[in-house]
């Protein structure tokens, strides 16, 4: 097969390719048989998860005063703190105090997973849950952190974690993209290179779904242009395009680019019924938080992952920032919290309601946790927390994970990880591993290397699995 | 190890203790009287080496670590097997034997496990070759007994490679497959290809139809005039040619019509240009420094326009390789290579009051030490930081080497006034804005809009007082940025001893000289935590030790001045007995003409990169440029003017697209699609709009509106909004000069696979994916560009026909046929009577503020500001918009619109 006939069967499933619902069908019309870069693979491994949400708390969320209480703090609050790190940054430098959490904790659930008493309905999940306190990440500067998180390469450039799913399982809905991003408004730092495709073919490109405007990009014509003068258009391009197919009949690619278009005049009206959630209920609506100025901007979105995974999207992100608390953390974590609590619980609810949760991994993660002690800024103490690479907190439910459990600890201020300690890459691995894929087996070669997600291996945690 | 467990149950042969001890004395007696074996020497040299590189890892450390009880360290170890307790091996019967099943990862069983680590065919049938001949394990009194030659093994099965020396013997004296050696082979002086007598035949066609000739493959004849003079055109400018050009072409009769035509488009400013877009690729250029804050390199362009100069000025590339290597140390003088080393502080590289001072330092040396690597050795040096390299006769020693040459670079921000040739057209008015932004004061609050604009009915005010602080706070150090744009300053660096550096603050000047440059140690592991043996400053051994007898060496030694490391270095680039960077610049040129390099892998010459197809030719066309003082132009005219260049694309012959189904052979021209600076500059050609003023600071074209006005998180805050230049003279000029800010790319480019700006690019992927057809068919782009063109023709051409031929004569180069002129005047029609139905009136007049949001981290509250956007608000020159032109101009931008999208616009053949 020629590099080019390949191209020919793989655009159709690229990133919207399918959203026009074209898709396979058509393709089996003209006699290909050849599987697209989308089509359904077999995990390496039995595996319960088959997709996966990602909460992603961008700015740092404080382990401490989520899920990870210190009542040690009580006693050091505001006294001074020394550290002794040989490498340390600025940051952890100068006149520094501890900090205690200003929030109260209690043991929900029959499982009695601690949590910080701003979590009123995810405490109603508790069981459902798995925390874990043991990750440790490398990086204490937010791009670089997010872009390991994301991607496993700190410096970014490779490809997200729902690039590599989709290029590992294929999508189950070939009408939609495998890895669909939610972001807010305003991007996350180190952007869009947070779910690049990376050094793997654009077809699993994390595909946006803006927040405001379009959602996406260009999906319209400028204003003034309407649907029927658009489809006279797309009528005297076809035929343009096929007179000058005539003329360069093994030209393979140039039919690719024929099928593009008529594709994107039908997602014009696909796409807006994807994100129409108008006839989701009243109380689905409630109960995501919807009607609560405070979550009803995340709960949209984790209505609309929950839609998507139903749709048989294998991948997607929720962002949300505003976790990076230096300061007023009483304040600024309270309102944060508040604003995931429902959309959180709601989305276990409604994922195990319908039966879906055991086959969907729910991941809540930033990209670092914070500090027990803060440093003085402007002269004065203020309660907020720095940046912390090596203690943090994740969650984590459904889709094969040990529920109703708290797994390893961080030491008795929360500096640092130390039981279950495992770096980033044993998250990624553990978390392909859910999803039946060998992070050994699910690589790509370039640059002169089979390249992983994990970098250069690493280890499934295995208390983590159910 | 279950499933070892569950395989050896089905196997017979289970060794005791006692039966494995007896046969070994047996085995020892009779061997001790003989000469090593072929198998103990196949155990020796290979089997042996091949178990510690590839399993020593996990079964092979302090029985502690073992994994799977599995000790792989002896004879004995290995016939007991893992935690199965069954063995591993069965002597004699490689073909039932677990470990076998293992490396050839068969029935579910793999290792090793990470796919890199995977054994060769050839190194599984080693391992199976030594099982059948009853594993002999010499022990050290054994090896003792013979000297080193008795147990040499024969070169057929890889050779060894003198360097520097891994941090195992084993790795030093491992074998290489002599293939996978290609690229440290001297260049050899080829002999062209005698074929049928022709004197006059391009060398490079003797080559290349001496290869089809052994496939017995008859090649396509020369394209067409018209589709060549496009293809050349193109290929040497990234522009289409003109209707009149083409005519000239296509209407010349003499005989070196068309090596004049080569002649001038290699003579034309628009080929450095084009061909500089090529070089960025692969250093990354940027003008943002990337990460956290990805703030304004505001001086980056000038090294842009020196790679532009460079290639006009045909300089010689050992000279261009030398000056961005070390400029600054040859000729500190020359204000050109103080721009040139820029090239080393490209990539993206932040220090940040979070950062660690030791790691961001050490970032930037594994970045230029890497990025050297990649650019003219086409080797990814990197690999080699934390191990020897797995593939590649590269020591972690030589990394370090590599990277103590860098040691003394400092970075500085140099004084250098701008040259005569240097474009600073538009600093006034831009600094005037600049000035006026600071002036202006911060953003502002939603108070001062009228309600209707509020996005939310209330806000928290403590959260918008906050918000507005630190967002004011970022705009200002920004524009404290941008207005040193306007300073005549170098990126540029130079050599010194470590000099502090604070958090993302540009240090003007040079500091001082005088003193050592720090040491540099092999850093274990990659860790700056674990520094290993200090190394001194020196180049890739493998060249000096292996390739060549009069390899480039420095008879006094790589010196170890804190001045002189890179231009040492620049030296042995630059020698013509350096059989790498000579081979790499010639075949990325090859490449950027064919679409793939003679070798595939154009920043990967080692192991796993792509062999060359024509071994010979890359040889002798690495010889050409050399012999032809480093001249580009004339590697492009000797290939440009080569048959193979000019064969029509089409379909050879069934049977040959089987033989060759990649064009490897180049039987035919491998037709490509426009990248994507080639697609929007030469819209803006067609269109007559775009401004083809060379250099200066960076254009900001009009990019997705939504795109341009969403937040940007950069550290702690936000970044301003985008916004475009105030004129489309400004804004329309060629890609190459639009301003590429690491963390916010130009959809319509990044949609047409315009690569990252953060990692070498070695080659453009040309998918087609289903954002590409929006963005061409939909975006205000496509639209004013369309309506510019439409509008241009309406102004000069009376009858609708005139119009199509002129619209198809600017776009296609040619005239429409009579079907496709009636195709097109039925749209006209129809789309005439649709648009009656619309209203056109000025329906997206441009903003003059945005508002615009994001959480707040100390209280966790949305916040709202507005922004004023000042280049709209003052005296914006909008591109022509439908409601400036007649019905009839808008109903054939409508036609032109169509021809943008065809596939004949977009396809070279």
């Amino acid at each position: 097969m020629s590099h080019s006939e390949f191209r020919r069967r793989e655009f159709l499933y690229g990133m919207g390719a399918s959203l026009g619902g074209v898709a396979l069908t058509d393709l089996m019309a003209e006699g290909t048989t050849a599987p697209g870069p989308l089509a359904v693979k077999q995990p390496h491994l039995p595996s319960k998860a088959k997709a996966v949400i990602m909460l992603y708390m961008a700015g740092g969320p404080s382990h401490i005063d989520t899920f990870d209480p210190k009542p040690k703090l009580e006693k050091l609050d505001m006294k001074k703190f020394v550290r002794k790190d040989k490498f340390a940054s600025a940051m952890a430098s100068g006149e520094r105090y501890f900090v205690k959490s200003p929030f109260k904790f209690r043991n929900t659930g029959k499982s009695g997973i601690p949590m910080c008493e701003h979590f009123e309905r995810l405490a109603g999940v508790a069981d459902d849950l798995c925390v874990y306190r043991g990750c440790q990440a490398e990086s204490i500067n937010h791009p670089t952190a997010n872009y390991h998180m994301n991607t496993g390469n700190r410096f970014g450039g490779d490809p997200g974690i729902g690039a590599w799913v989709t290029y590992g399982l294929g999508s189950v809905n070939q009408d939609l993209p495998g890895f669909m991003v939610l972001p807010e408004v305003a991007y996350p730092q180190g952007g869009a290179a947070n779910w690049s495709n990376g050094f793997l073919p654009p077809y699993f490109q994390g595909t946006t779904l803006r927040s405001k405007g379009s959602p996406i990009l260009d999906l319209f014509p400028p204003p003034g242009v309407s649907r029927e003068q658009q489809r006279n258009s797309l009528d005297l391009l076809a035929e343009l395009n096929q007179k000058h197919a005539e003329k360069h009949p093994d030209h393979a690619e140039l039919a690719a680019r024929i099928q593009n278009y008529e594709m994107t005049f039908r997602m014009q009206a696909q796409v807006p019924d994807l994100l129409d959630i108008s006839g989701e209920t009243e109380q689905t609506q409630r109960m995501y938080g919807l009607h609560d100025s405070e979550s009803a901007d995340f709960g949209r979105r984790c209505l609309l992952a929950r839609r998507l995974v139903e749709k048989g999207v294998r991948f997607v992100q929720v962002y949300t920032a505003g976790w990076d608390s230096h300061d007023y953390i009483d304040r600024a974590h309270s309102k944060r919290i508040k604003s995931i609590d429902a959309p959180f619980a709601a989305l276990i609810k409604d994922l195990k309601q319908r039966g879906m949760l055991d086959e969907t991994l729910v991941v809540w993660t930033g990209e670092f946790g914070r500090s027990p002690d803060n440093g003085k800024r402007g002269g004065g103490q203020r309660a907020g927390r720095d940046h912390n690479a090596k203690g943090m907190g994740m969650v984590f439910a459904g889709g094969g994970v040990k529920a109703g459990s708290v797994v390893g600890a961080t030491d008795e201020i929360g500096e640092k990880a130390v039981e279950v300690v495992n770096p980033i890459r044993n998250v990624h691995v553990t978390l392909l591993r859910l999803l039946g894929l060998d992070d050994n087996k699910l690589t790509y070669f370039h640059g002169g290397r089979f390249k992983q997600l994990s970098q250069t291996g690493g280890e499934v945690i295995d208390e983590l699995i159910g | 190890m279950k499933r070892i467990l569950r395989l050896l149950i089905c196997c017979l042969l289970v060794l005791s203790g006692t039966q494995l001890w007896a046969q070994d004395n047996d085995r020892l007696d009779f061997e001790n009287s003989t000469k090593p074996t072929a198998a103990e020497k196949l155990f020796v040299n290979r089997v042996e080496p091949l178990f510690i590189e590839k399993c020593g890892g996990c079964h092979g450390t302090s029985a502690k670590e073992i994994k799977g009880e599995f000790d792989m360290r002896t004879r004995a170890s290995l016939m007991k097997g893992g935690e199965s307790g069954d063995a591993a091996i069965i002597l004699r019967e490689a073909g039932k034997s677990p470990l076998v099943f293992a490396i050839q990862r068969q029935d579910g069983l793999e290792m090793p496990p990470k796919e890199n680590d995977r054994l060769s065919p050839e190194q599984i049938a080693w391992v199976r070759k030594w099982i059948d001949a009853d594993a002999p394990w010499p022990d050290s009194a054994r090896r003792k007994q013979f000297d080193q030659a008795e147990w040499t093994d024969s070169a057929a099965d890889g050779i060894t490679v003198a360097t520097s020396g891994g941090l195992s013997e084993q790795w030093t004296n491992r074998r290489y497959q002599p293939d996978n050696l290609w690229a440290y082979q001297p260049i050899k002086t080829v002999e062209v290809p005698f074929t049928d007598g022709a004197d006059s035949m391009n060398p490079i066609d003797a080559f290349i139809e001496r290869a089809l000739a052994e496939k017995d493959i008859q090649p396509l004849p020369s394209a067409d005039r018209a589709t060549l003079i496009r293809r050349l055109t193109y290929d040497l400018t990234g522009l289409p040619p003109s209707p009149s050009e083409i005519r000239a072409f296509v209407d010349d009769k003499s005989e070196n019509a068309y090596s004049k035509h080569v002649d001038r488009l290699l003579e034309s400013r628009h080929y450095g240009e084009h061909w500089a877009k090529h070089w960025l690729d692969v250093v990354r250029y940027a003008d943002s420094a990337g990460f956290a804050n990805d703030f304004p390199r505001p001086n980056a362009w000038r090294y842009r326009d020196y790679v532009i100069r460079s290639l006009n000025d045909d300089k010689p590339y050992d000279q261009f390789m030398s000056e961005q290597v070390a400029g600054d140390e040859i000729n500190p003088d020359d204000p050109d290579s103080l721009i040139a080393v820029g090239f080393l502080r490209m990539g993206p590289w932040e220090h940040t009051s979070m950062s660690v001072a030791a790691v961001t330092r050490q970032q930037f040396l594994d970045d230029v030490t890497n990025s050297v690597g990649v650019t003219f050795l086409a080797h990814e040096l990197r690999c080699a930081s934390c191990h020897d390299h797995k593939f590649d006769p590269i020591p972690t020693r030589d990394y370090y080497s590599m990277q103590a040459v860098f040691a003394s670079v400092q970075f500085a921000d140099v004084p250098l006034p701008y040259q005569a040739y240097e474009n600073t057209d538009g600093f006034v008015e831009a600094e005037v804005r600049v000035k006026r932004q600071q002036a202006a004061g911060g953003v502002k609050s939603l108070k001062t809009l009228a309600k209707t604009e509020w996005p939310v009915e209330e806000w928290d005010q403590d959260s918008e007082v906050k918000g507005h602080a630190k967002v004011n706070n970022k705009r200002k150090q920004i524009l404290a940025r941008e207005l040193k744009r306007f300073r005549p300053l170098a990126y540029s660096l130079y050599s010194g001893p470590d000099r502090p550096f604070q958090s993302n603050r540009a240090i003007v000047g040079p500091g001082k000289r005088n003193g050592n440059a720090r040491a540099v140690n092999i850093l274990t592991g990659g860790s700056i935590e674990t520094p290993g043996e200090q190394v001194p400053a020196s180049v890739l051994s493998v060249i000096s030790r292996w390739s060549v007898e009069n390899a480039p060496a420095f008879s006094d030694g790589f010196p170890q001045t804190t001045s002189g490391r890179r231009a040492a270095l620049a030296k042995w680039l630059s020698d013509p007995n350096n059989p790498l960077p000579a081979r790499v610049i010639a075949n990325r040129v090859w490449q950027y003409h064919f679409g793939r390099g003679l070798a595939a892998n154009p920043s990967n010459f080692g192991a796993t990169g792509t062999k060359p197809t024509h071994p010979e030719l890359l040889d002798f066309l690495a010889n050409y440029l050399v012999e032809n003082r480093w001249s580009l132009k004339k590697l492009h005219r000797l290939i440009v003017s080569s048959k193979a260049w000019r064969r029509a694309a089409g379909l050879v012959a069934k049977a040959v697209d089987e033989k060759d189904p990649d064009n490897q052979l180049y039987a035919r021209f491998t037709p490509r699609r426009l990248t994507a600076e080639e697609l929007r500059d030469s819209m803006l050609a067609v269109s007559g709009e775009l401004n083809r003023q060379m250099g200066g600071i960076p254009a900001r074209p009009e990019i997705n509106m939504e795109v341009a006005m969403q937040p940007r998180h950069i550290m702690g805050s936000v970044a301003p909004a985008y916004q475009p230049d105030r004129t489309p003279a400004r804004r329309n000029r060629r890609t190459i000069y639009a301003e590429r800010i690491r963390t916010m790319r130009d959809p319509l480019l990044e949609v047409f696979n315009q690569p990252g700006l953060d990692t070498s690019c070695e080659r453009r992927d040309a998918s087609t994916i289903t954002p590409q057809a929006f963005t061409l068919f939909n975006s205000q782009n496509s639209h004013d560009r369309s309506l510019a063109l439409a509008s241009r023709i309406a102004k000069t051409k009376a009858t609708l026909n005139e119009r199509i031929q002129a619209a198809f004569q600017a776009s296609f180069g040619r005239d429409a046929t009579m079907d496709e002129l009636a195709t097109c005047k039925k749209h006209y029609n129809r789309t005439l009577a649709l648009r009656k139905k619309t209203d056109q009136k000025a329906t997206s007049q441009y903003p003059n503020h945005v508002v615009r949001q994001m959480v707040e981290e100390m209280t966790g509250l949305t916040f709202y500001w507005v922004e004023d956007l000042d280049v709209y608000r003052d005296d914006y020159q909008a591109d022509l918009k439908p409601w400036d032109v007649d019905e009839e101009t808008r109903v054939l931008a409508d036609i032109c619109l169509v021809l943008f999208n065809s596939n004949e616009f977009i396809y070279v053949y």
